[in-house]
Formats: structure tokens, C-alpha cells, sequence
């Protein structure tokens, strides 16, 4: 299975869908697909690495929050991420560990602003699931 | 929706109230038949969502600029009355005062043309710019609550730019009222280390030269008597900060639409009573974005000046490198228009669209390879278009259609045979903002100034270039 497509139908930014056998691989495989906007992720290391937990009401808010809070992490922490495990998901909750190296400009691609609703989608179809996201650069 | 375009005249356009259902007000769009002709119908849905919104003020305003955008088109303006309407974090947009500084100087472009190999390396390594750049300054907490809250005046006291920048810039650099306690420390860790970064993206910082002046008496107001002069440009927005406050208040509007039972035709256009503590709440924390974003643009104003000191071997006062303007193109405020005959303060959020105050300078953005203006603001405006008018040139076509489509290598060749110095963190973004990428600004911009929103001053052709 793809981990990951993009869309080419947004004028001034950039949508993708990501798809998982389960709700671990769709949440691991959105985070791959954002941060290879962010930046080139094959050359990025894995040295170091974050716990993350996120919480939301629901599935939608949950791949919302998880996907904000990386972007994030990448003004805070000044990091890209290059790889990315779920170890634990709910309805309202992830727990995550994400390895990374500190961000440096000649591995970046582009600043994404932020996660948009625009025609967000989160469903579960016969192979599993798909995320539908776009994203403001 | 397009075929319900009523022409007015050969640059106005009108979406009657009745194109579609729950329209409250008309939609106006102003633009050559070219700019409208190459409209598509999802932009115009877009418009006439918006003037379905509660207490929306006739008309809601399409510039000719306008493109798709998040739930409203980029090159947009809405008035918004104060008791019955909203105040909306999702037309505001995620980069809270994206905006234009432009700084002048009395070199030539025979005195830069012959330093541009230096120059351009020199801004680039001085102003960070893309995605994981570094900034230069740390501010404590204590720091960043006073850019916050006093905008340009910390920057002024702290050595970045002088009084005369101040007052060159609008709202004086800074919205009275940003309230600290009312962001996110999510915010606040965003934008610590981020302050003086360029950020990437359309973003960008360059060196132009005038290449025709429409307005003599004018451009000599702003220090601008010959072509050839050489001008800097800078555009870029409140960074990490302003996009965190946005994805913040978005959330907290998705409940109170729910709470005070608003209906909204896109479910980006969130937002909350004017009157309300969850519109006030967050029009006080926008106000910390707004204030953000004049000082980020304010302190690399002032490592540009000391990157031509160097290259120059001259101080930047003796090349007169002052602020000509510093605008905001992504804000809500509150003005006062003349509303059905009678002066009124209202809410006006304009996305992707300039102020166009009465001579005051409105800058304009164009593309790498093409042409950016400077043009100045009209009674005409006031009357019709909110005080506003374009931003830019306007996106054609997709980051990643343009990504596949161009190759950053050839773009990079192309702006040297034209004599322009481009540099990026990668080939990629050169890709990305390729010129062909967007509109034709001299179309976009023939359209506000046949429209006598905001007539040509001067036109201004890039020499150099930084991206990130």
C-alpha cells in the first residue's frame, strides 16, 4: 500500500492523502507525508528522539493535533523529524515517539504555516484507513 | 457563478444578492476582462460565502488579485459591523500581517549592479531566511511580551531602526490593545526564537531598481526622483507566532459558532460575535501577531541597512536608506467608513489585500522576474473598497504544479539573463515561485489603478533576490 499521495488541486498550497492498514500507519504516514514538505527527510538522521502525547474529542481533532503539534516542534525545538512510531492510539489519544535530527537550511524544503480543515477528510475504508490534509505554506 | 458577473465598468463587477441563497450583501470584484476571463468559479463560490456571513457590510470585495484561498479568496475585504457582525480568526488567515516594507536608498543601479555578487550573499547570510535558518535573537519572555504589546517601540529602543520608521509605518507599528494573556504559550515558544527570520515560501526580501515613475510629485514625497534609483523590499509576516495564534483561535471559533448558534456557509469561515469575549479574546491576541510582525520586518530592515554599510563602506543614514512605507496585507482593525451616508467604525478584515488610505503609499508585490509597485491609496478607495486594494500578483498556479512544471535550476539561469541575482535555501523554491507561477501583475495592478483605487506611482524591477 501507498503511504502517501499528493493532490495537485490547490492553488496556493499543498494537500495530500495518507492511507494505513490501521490507525497506527495512517498517523505515522501523515507525519512522513508533512514532513517531506518540511524538509528532505531521507537525509535527515534519527539521533534524536521525542515522546509525544496528544489529546483531542475525537479522531479528527486527533490527526489535527498530532500534525500542529510537530509543526510546532519545528519552531520550538528547531528538529526535523525523519521517522515517526505511534505506540499507543484511541479515539482521543496518541502516544508517539519521533526521531529526528536539529533542523539545518540545506535539508529544508519550506515552512508549513499550519493544518487547514479545508476539505479534511478521516475515514476508514475496506483496506483501512485515509487521511485527506491540507496544509498552508 | 462567473456568467452572473454584472460588468459595471471596464475594471468593476458585481455578484448580485440573489446568485445564490442566504447572500446578505453583494459581492464586488474589481478587474480587467483579462482578470476575470482567467477567474475561475471557486474563488467567486468563495466571495459570495463570505457575504453570507452575520452583520457583513455591503459589498464584500474580490481585488484582482484574487485567488483561491481558505475558506475566503486571497485578495479579499470585508467590513464587519461591530454589534451585529463577526470577528472571524478564519478569514484573518493564518499569516497574521503578512506585509510589505519597502526601504529606500540614493545608490543607483550601476553602484549595485557592479556589487550584486556580494550583495545578495551578504543580505542572505545576514537576514535567515527558510525553513530551519537559525534566528539571531533570544528573547526572554519578559522581551517578547514587550514586542507584543508595543510593537516597533521595543524595536526602536532596543537599536532595531529609528523614530522615522515609526511613523512610516502603519498603525505607527503598533495595535494598541494586544493582550499576552489571551495567546497560547504555544505562541510564545513559537515565536521566541523566531523574531528577524524570514521565513519561506512567497516570502522574500529584494533588490529592485525603479524602472518607471507614473507620478512625479508623488514618488518625490517618498524619496524616490530618479529611475534607476535602488530600492529594498521586504515581505514576510509574523512567522511561527501568527500562525499558532490562527490554528489556536480556530478552534476556539468552531465551538462558538456552535455556542452562539451562527451559521456559516464553509466551515473555515469560524469565527465569533464582534461583542463577544471569544472575538475579543482573540482580535486582542491578533493585535500580539500584528505587533509581531512589524517588529520582525522592522529588525531585518536594520540588518539589510548593516549589510549594505558593510558592502558599501557607508553608513545607511548617508545612503538614505529610510523606510518609505511598512503595510500589513493579512489583518482585521476597526476604521472608520462611511457607511449608507454616515461615518461609522467597523470591523474590516482585509485577506491578501493592502490599505489604500488617501496618499498613503500602497506597496505591491510582484514576482521574481517580473515587476512590484508602488501605487497610493484614494478618497476613491474609501468609497469603494473599504480603503484597499491588490497585494500582489496573485497565484496562477499551484506550489506543486509549479514544482513539477518548472526546474529551480533554469528559473535561477533565466533571472541571470535578465541580470537578476536569485538565492535560495535550494532550487526547489525558485521552482515553486517561478514568475509564470502567478497572475501578470500589470493586469492586476492596471485593474485598481483603472478602477482609481490606487493609481501607479512607480514600478520597480528586481536585481536580487532572497528566498527561503
Amino acid at each position: 500500500m501507498k503511504k502517501y499521495k499528493f493532490i495537485d488541486n490547490l492553488t496556493s498550497d499543498v494537500m495530500f492523502e495518507a492511507y494505513g492498514k490501521d490507525l497506527k500507519e495512517v498517523f505515522e504516514n501523515a507525519a512522513e507525508a508533512l514532513f517531506s514538505v518540511i524538509c528532505q527527510t531521507k537525509k535527515v538522521g534519527q539521533s534524536i528522539v521525542k515522546d509525544i502525547v496528544i489529546e483531542a474529542e475525537d479522531m479528527r481533532g486527533l490527526m489535527i493535533n498530532w500534525l500542529q503539534e510537530l509543526i510546532a516542534r519545528v519552531d520550538i525545538e528547531e528538529l526535523f523529524f525523519s521517522k515517526f512510531e505511534v505506540q499507543e492510539i484511541s479515539e482521543t489519544k496518541l502516544k508517539a515517539k519521533v526521531y529526528g535530527e536539529k533542523a539545518k537550511p540545506e535539508l529544508g524544503e519550506t515552512v508549513v504555516k499550519a493544518v487547514t480543515y479545508y476539505k479534511f477528510k478521516f475515514e476508514k475504508t475496506e483496506k483501512g484507513y485515509v487521511a485527506r490534509i491540507s496544509l498552508d505554506i | 457563478m462567473k456568467e452572473k458577473l454584472k460588468k459595471l465598468n471596464e475594471f468593476e463587477w458585481e455578484l448580485d444578492k440573489n446568485v445564490r441563497p442566504r447572500m446578505n450583501v453583494k459581492a464586488r470584484v474589481i478587474g480587467n476582462k483579462k482578470i476575470i476571463d482567467d477567474l475561475d468559479d471557486g474563488t467567486l463560490e468563495q466571495l459570495t460565502n463570505v457575504a453570507c456571513l452575520p452583520g457583513v457590510i455591503e459589498p464584500v470585495i474580490g481585488m484582482s488579485d484574487m485567488h483561491f484561498g481558505y475558506g475566503l479568496p486571497m485578495g479579499a475585504v470585508i467590513a464587519f459591523d461591530p454589534e451585529k457582525g463577526i470577528i472571524s480568526s478564519g478569514c484573518t488567515g493564518f499569516d497574521i500581517n503578512c506585509g510589505i516594507n519597502s526601504i529606500r536608498t540614493n545608490l543607483t543601479y550601476d553602484e549595485v549592479k557592479a556589487k550584486l555578487k556580494e550583495l545578495v550573499p551578504a543580505l542572505f547570510s545576514a537576514v535567515p531566511c527558510g525553513v530551519g535558518s537559525k534566528g539571531k535573537l533570544r528573547l526572554t519572555p519578559g522581551q517578547l511580551d514587550q514586542v507584543l504589546t508595543r510593537g516597533v517601540n521595543w524595536a526602536v529602543e532596543n537599536g532595531y531602526g529609528v523614530k522615522d520608521d515609526i511613523e512610516h509605518t502603519e498603525e505607527n507599528g503598533c495595535m494598541e490593545g494586544g493582550d499576552t494573556s489571551k495567546v497560547s504559550d504555544l505562541a510564545k515558544k513559537r515565536g521566541g526564537p523566531q523574531l528577524g527570520t524570514l521565513g519561506a515560501g512567497n516570502h522574500f526580501l529584494e533588490i529592485q531598481k525603479v524602472s518607471e515613475i507614473f507620478d512625479k510629485e508623488y514618488a518625490k514625497k517618498l524619496g524616490i526622483t530618479d529611475t534607476n534609483q535602488v530600492l529594498i523590499m521586504l515581505h514576510c509576516g509574523s512567522r511561527g507566532f501568527g500562525h499558532q495564534v490562527a490554528s489556536d483561535y480556530l478552534k476556539i471559533h468552531e465551538q462558538a459558532i456552535k455556542k452562539y448558534n451562527i451559521w456559516i456557509p464553509d466551515s473555515q469561515l469560524v469565527g465569533a460575535p464582534a461583542n463577544s469575549n471569544e472575538g475579543q479574546d482573540y482580535f486582542a491576541a491578533m493585535k500580539c501577531a500584528v505587533n509581531y510582525a512589524f517588529v520582525n520586518r522592522l529588525v531585518m530592515t536594520q540588518w539589510i541597512r548593516e549589510t549594505f554599510e558593510k558592502v558599501f563602506n557607508k553608513d545607511w543614514e548617508s545612503m538614505d536608506m529610510k523606510t518609505i512605507y511598512a503595510i500589513a496585507h493579512n489583518i482585521t482593525k476597526i476604521e472608520e467608513h462611511t457607511i449608507n451616508g454616515e461615518k461609522k467604525k467597523v470591523y474590516v478584515t482585509r485577506k491578501g489585500a493592502t490599505r489604500a488610505f488617501p496618499d498613503i503609499p500602497a506597496l505591491i508585490a510582484g514576482t521574481m522576474g517580473t515587476a512590484s509597485y508602488i501605487c497610493k491609496g484614494t478618497e476613491i478607495a474609501m468609497q469603494k473598497t473599504f480603503g484597499s486594494t491588490v497585494h500582489g500578483a496573485g497565484r496562477a498556479m499551484s506550489r506543486h504544479a509549479a514544482i513539477k512544471r518548472f526546474w529551480g535550476g533554469k528559473i535561477k539561469e533565466e533571472l541571470a539573463q535578465k541580470g537578476i541575482v536569485a538565492q535560495s535555501t535550494h532550487p526547489k523554491v525558485l521552482a515553486e515561485e517561478a514568475p509564470l507561477a502567478y497572475k501578470n501583475v500589470i493586469d492586476v495592478v492596471d485593474s485598481v489603478h483603472g478602477a482609481g483605487v490606487s493609481p501607479k506611482v512607480c514600478r520597480l524591477t528586481p536585481l536580487g533576490c532572497c528566498k527561503g
